[in-house]
């Protein structure tokens, strides 16, 4: 890189920067909202929570338990699924996709939705257990027919909650150490 | 499922035919797959369940599983903290009548031999010249071959070295050998002091009684380091802590000896002997050698020793230890074991009757050397070792390394490299021992129990199972060994059998015995000693074992490295340690090269200039200067090159009192040191008052540090945790919440809904308990994924001046949460007569704090619990807190240690696994520092509302408290006096650091109760 490009690459960063940085913070901030990636093996929440009435926790075992909420074992799907094999086409194709999975000893390589930022502590039992529903942070997910980010899991989404300006109202610490440690 | 495996991991192959940990390790963790795309939340990360759910976990929840630690011969009791298949925190089990829930910093770091990244992946071996890997079927084939070649060929001189353990491997080792025609192992320990283990077992009929130092009114040391890793060491900081805390009653602690060691540093009085002139001492106790004489020969003053043999005559009970490797070491043992037998003090302050066995059976090093000229004739047809590492723990001129040679076949079960596996031609890799089954009886009558705590890292496997294995193939053999492993084998002979050993697992003891069939070895016969051969040069040279890296086998584990030592505060180094006074005659200064000469070799390394030497003396550490031993132990030198081979009568190596040449090389290196200045320049860090002053209840001034007498100290106002926001003039950092006066104070009002400021979490450190070992030291490192910064690659390449091992920490780029400074009080001019204050400094706290308002960002705030917070996300880097903190204790991560793509990298693969889930594990930039172990409290708090109630007062603690074998440290809330910190905190003796400055920390220290010698205590 030769002098001359130099001077002009450092201020067009600096332009672009806060270019970008603007565009972010008017944007609603995390730009992930609304993710909605396909996975492999198209899953039904509107089946199994809307149709079928199961408990979120019959799956993700440990939401009201741990700070982790759990994800199914590849043993937990086929506990019904060596009996239920699906009752559309589409449904039976998908539901075999998830059998060659088990038959090959594999996990289920699902894609990550929800991640909060980095340095945040997020305990599901205490959310849970304190009787915000799944729904409250997930979005109407017994209606989706492919799962989505419903909200924006941004700090000031957090803290709106915290500081009892949601509805229904909740209310809870809002100390940085809360979350953040 | 049966209770049993309720209890344990399931271990090996799961019944579906897959390795769990195979899918553990991508578990919804995929930190590493992350590609952030501008600044959002978007990345590929995957979520990779089970394929089938292990029972009785709970991802997020720990599970612990108790065991028994394996790294020195004590044989405490852990219980393994694990998360998602992985151990991620060991602590002391309280249960345990060894460590009652203590833990040092060796056994906290036996993590980073678990997770080490050069440990052996797998068999092992050497085909042309060069260690190849194999398969286990191949590598097994390999190996019966062998035994069966050797049966053949005189199976009587092959020999196998095992790493010193006790329990039922030991005999079933020696069953298994028997079986193939071989003799009984040899069961080494190069830490051991085989003197006074001999000595012990002829005067008291075990190898190491109990030291009941609250019976005690007068302990005197001779060379033992009981503190340091002299015997059981857990326990007898405990006992000793104990007794120093009832400080009424406390005994006073004289050290003798030519290197004053940690626990020279915690006696109240040092008598700078002679190296090997110890004996001079104790005839003088007996009575049959004249003070002028003994003055003579040990270059001690006639009138210190006079006040020395009064108040010793005159103080019952008392307790002689005698230790320290001399070439007379079984003699001054013997002679000090007579002594104790004379005073009465055996029953009363020695007790034979509550030892410990972990010490029972040694080789001593003379078996070894002996070995080795056996080896060199060829008379040794297959060398097998487990564990032991002898071509590095042995002298180098007793010849083991180059003897190895002359063995045609040799057998390594190390889990990691060393010099004596890698001169192996087939290495069997063992498991971790938190990885495999075992059992251990260190007090009799209690079975401590040893049990996987996860699945194994490697392919590696049990070298219990692998002989087995081999049993299984040798037709003389098979009979005896029907049972499908070493567990099936251990349950056999478990009282209970399997429904017994599975309800003793969860506590990790039984009541019991493991019988005699355990106690491998007869007493080794006392032999003559080797003596010393060199007698001329101008000093003595004293080899020690380093506290923490011990006999080398710690040297690849980068927190025993990056912590300082206790006394030296050296870190990543090897130093040859000179009396001030000695070194100013030769024009030493610190760093200077100093050329330490004996007839078996020369070592050219820096001198540090300390006080606790004896003039006539130099000391070197051993442990450090590995050429095999994996990336991290190349730091230092090892002095066992130099030292020539001399033995006591009971074939220990003698370690002090060999003569060399010691002078002034050329050339000069900094000192890796994490110490600023080895004295308190008045400041009053490291307090302490005399037990005449305390019971008398005056002040005490003389104490802190430099001051005249008379004069206040800092830090003598009264101390008190104030209500609400705690500070008065805490406005500034919590802006107009933090206003008194204001209507509305927020959370920090003790009256808002969240409750969040009727707590006010606080810490007493009791520094007449504290020795300085610096356990808490290494508990932070594990618990709060403190990086090491220390290495050689992990440098910046912009000044080229300061590079290898330590380079980070010479140019104070160090990183520690908490740590031990030690200061220094007289012995000004380089005189025996000094005290020494150890104060373990982590973040105060401070209800004021000085790096709160400085932060432009916010991102260090006082929270309403009493926390000075920092949260990383806001945090630009500035370091203006860490100029403003007068206690220095917040630490900048210059190199992103925490981020895997860097050159700096902390955490190599897999010592990443070790990482605690709770903590965040901090990028390039950020400003770090203790925090209380905040994941610690949030998650008391979370359990507590789970279960729908109020914390219980001393419910948790924090990781160094828990840690810690003096119990110096509580932890707690101040705020209610349920707790055990807020007694503390009223106690006399309490003061804060620096209180003159109005900070009101949250850490408040007990001053340390000096006891002077007679002659001049009530003076003050």
């Amino acid at each position: 890189m030769n002098l001359r490009s130099r001077w002009f690459a450092v201020p067009g960063f600096v332009c672009i920067a806060a270019l970008a940085t603007m565009l972010s913070a008017y944007s609603g901030a995390s730009s992930s909202e609304g993710n909605s990636p396909v996975q492999p093996v198209a899953f039904r929440h509107t089946i199994h929570v809307d149709t079928l009435k199961m408990n979120c926790l019959y799956c993700h075992f440990s939401a009201n338990k741990s700070v982790d909420p759990g994800l199914p074992a590849v043993g937990t799907c086929m506990g019904c699924h060596t009996v239920v094999s699906g009752s559309s086409p589409g449904n039976k194709a998908e539901i075999q996709k998830l059998a060659a999975f088990w038959n090959k000893k594999q996990p289920v390589p699902w894609v990550r939705i929800h991640k909060l930022p980095e340095y945040v502590h997020f305990p599901h039992m205490r959310h849970v257990n304190a009787g915000v529903t799944c729904q409250t942070c997930h979005g109407q997910i017994q209606n989706m027919k492919q799962v989505y980010q419903a909200s924006s899991l941004n700090m000031g989404w957090c803290v709106n909650c915290h500081i009892g300006q949601s509805n229904p109202p909740f209310r809870a610490r809002y100390d940085c150490s809360s979350c953040h440690y | 499922m049966s209770t049993e495996q309720e209890a344990s991991p399931a271990i090996g192959t799961a019944p579906n035919g897959v390795k769990r940990r195979e899918f553990l390790k991508v578990l919804g963790v995929g930190t590493a797959a992350t590609t952030m795309l501008g600044c959002s939340s978007e990345s590929v990360e995957k979520l990779i369940p089970y394929l089938v759910s292990p029972d009785q976990t709970v991802p997020g929840v720990s599970t612990y599983y108790a065991t028994t630690c394996r790294e020195c011969s004590a044989g405490c009791g852990v219980m393994a903290e694990t998360r998602d298949g992985r151990t991620i925190k060991l602590e002391g089990n309280p249960d345990h009548p060894v460590n009652r829930g203590a833990l040092c910093a060796r056994g906290q770091a036996a993590l980073q031999g678990l997770y080490n990244p050069d440990r052996y992946r797998g068999p092992m071996v050497r085909r042309s010249g060069q260690l190849q890997s194999v398969s286990w079927d191949e590598a097994l084939q390999i190996f019966a071959q062998k035994l069966g070649e050797t049966r053949s060929r005189g199976a009587g001189s092959a020999v196998f070295i095992n790493q010193h353990e006790s329990g039922s491997f030991p005999g079933f080792l020696d069953g298994w050998l028997a079986g193939f025609g071989m003799p009984a192992h040899l069961s080494y320990d190069a830490d051991a002091d085989h003197a006074a283990i001999a000595a012990n077992r002829q005067s008291y009929g075990v190898a190491w009684p109990r030291f009941d130092f609250r019976a005690a009114r007068l302990v005197v040391s001779i060379g033992a380091d009981f503190l340091d890793s002299w015997g059981a060491m857990v326990p007898q900081q405990l006992d000793f802590a104990d007794a120093r805390a009832d400080y009424e009653a406390a005994p006073r602690l004289i050290y003798i000896g030519p290197r004053r060691s940690l626990t020279g540093l915690n006696a109240d009085q040092w008598i700078d002997c002679r190296p090997g002139s110890e004996m001079a001492i104790v005839r003088m106790l007996q009575r049959q050698l004249p003070i002028e004489a003994v003055a003579e020969a040990t270059g001690v003053s006639a009138s210190v020793l006079d006040a020395f043999g009064r108040e010793f005559a005159a103080t019952k009970p008392s307790m002689v230890l005698a230790g320290g490797g001399g070439a007379d070491g079984l003699e001054v043992a013997l002679a000090a074991n007579a002594l104790n037998q004379s005073r009465g003090n055996v029953g009363v302050t020695i007790k034979p009757n509550e030892g410990y066995l972990g010490f029972d059976g040694m080789a001593a090093p003379a078996e070894l050397r002996a070995l080795a000229e056996r080896m060199n004739s060829g008379g040794v047809p297959l060398l097998m070792v487990r564990g032991a590492n002898p071509a590095f723990t042995l002298p180098k001129s007793a010849g083991f390394a180059a003897a190895m040679a002359k063995v045609p076949f040799k057998v390594s079960f190390s889990s990691y490299p060393d010099e004596t596996s890698e001169l192996a031609d087939l290495i069997l890799p063992d498991h971790h021992s938190l990885e495999q089954w075992g059992d251990a009886e260190p007090v009799r009558g209690t079975i401590s129990l040893q049990q996987p705590t996860m699945d194994p890292v490697f392919d590696t496997r049990a070298t219990s199972d692998v002989l087995i294995a081999a049993a299984k193939k040798d037709p003389g053999s098979a009979a005896r060994y029907p049972m499908a492993d070493y567990r099936s084998w251990l349950i056999g002979r478990f009282p209970g059998g399997a429904a017994g050993l599975a309800a003793a697992l969860p506590r990790g003891i039984a009541s019991g015995s493991l019988g005699e069939s355990t106690k491998a070895r007869p007493v080794p016969p006392v032999r003559a000693a080797k003596p010393i051969e060199q007698s001329s040069g101008n000093m003595y040279l004293v080899v020690y074992p380093h506290p923490f890296i011990g006999d080398g086998r710690g040297a690849n584990k980068p927190w025993l490295q990056e912590i300082p030592d206790p006394v030296t505060k050296i870190c990543w180094q090897t130093v040859a340690e000179m009396n001030p006074v000695t070194a100013e005659k030769m024009g030493l200064a610190n760093g200077d090269f100093v050329t330490v000469q004996t007839s078996a070799g020369s070592l050219t390394l820096p001198v540090l200039r300390y006080p606790g030497m004896q003039r006539e003396t130099v000391a070197i550490a051993t442990g450090r200067g590995h050429t095999h031993a994996g990336r991290y132990a190349k730091a230092g030198f090892n002095p066992l090159e130099i030292l020539p081979v001399a033995e006591d009568r009971a074939g220990g190596v003698a370690f002090v009192s060999t003569k060399a040449n010691v002078s002034k090389a050329g050339g000069y290196a900094q000192i890796v040191t994490t110490e600023g200045s080895a004295r308190q320049h008045g400041r009053g860090i490291g307090q302490a008052i005399a037990i005449a002053d305390l019971k008398a209840g005056r002040p005490g001034h003389d104490t802190g540090g430099g001051a005249e007498h008379g004069e206040e100290m800092p830090g003598e106002a009264p101390h008190e945790f104030l209500p609400g926001l705690r500070s008065p003039v805490a406005n500034d950092a919590q802006g107009e919440q933090g206003d008194p006066n204001a209507n509305d104070k927020g959370m920090y009002d003790p009256n808002h809904w969240s409750g969040m400021a009727k707590r006010r979490w606080a810490m007493t450190i009791d520094l007449a308990r504290c020795t300085g070992c610096a356990a808490c030291v290494s508990a932070c490192y594990a618990e709060n994924n403190i990086p090491t910064v220390g290495a050689d690659w992990q440098t910046g390449k912009v000044l080229p001046d300061k590079t290898g091992f330590g380079a980070n920490i010479l140019r104070s780029r160090e990183m520690a949460w908490i740590r031990i400074e030690r200061y220094y009080e007289g012995g000004e001019d380089g005189g025996a007569d000094f005290d020494t204050r150890f104060v373990p400094m982590m973040c105060q706290h401070c209800g004021n704090a000085p790096c709160e308002p400085v932060c432009p960002v916010y991102a260090t705030y006082h929270s309403p619990d009493g926390l000075n917070v920092q949260v990383y996300n806001r945090c630009v880097g500035t370091r203006y807190c860490s100029n403003n903190c007068p206690y220095k204790v917040r630490y900048f991560n210059w190199f992103g240690y925490g981020e895997p793509a860097r050159a700096q990298y902390a955490f190599p693969e897999p010592l990443n696994w070790q990482l605690n889930p709770d903590v965040t594990v901090r990028g390039k930039g950020v400003m770090e520092k203790c925090t209380f172990c905040v994941q610690r409290i949030r998650e008391a708090e979370n359990r507590a509302t789970a279960e729908k109630r109020e914390l219980n007062p001393d419910e948790f603690t924090t990781a160094c408290a828990a840690s810690c074998p003096s119990r110096a440290i509580v932890f707690g809330d101040a705020a209610d006096a349920n707790w055990t910190v807020t007694q503390l905190a009223k106690d006399a003796r309490a003061y804060h650091v620096f209180e003159e400055l109005n900070t009101y920390t949250a850490v408040v220290y007990l001053k340390k109760v000096s006891h002077p010698t007679p002659a001049t205590a009530g003076t003050a």
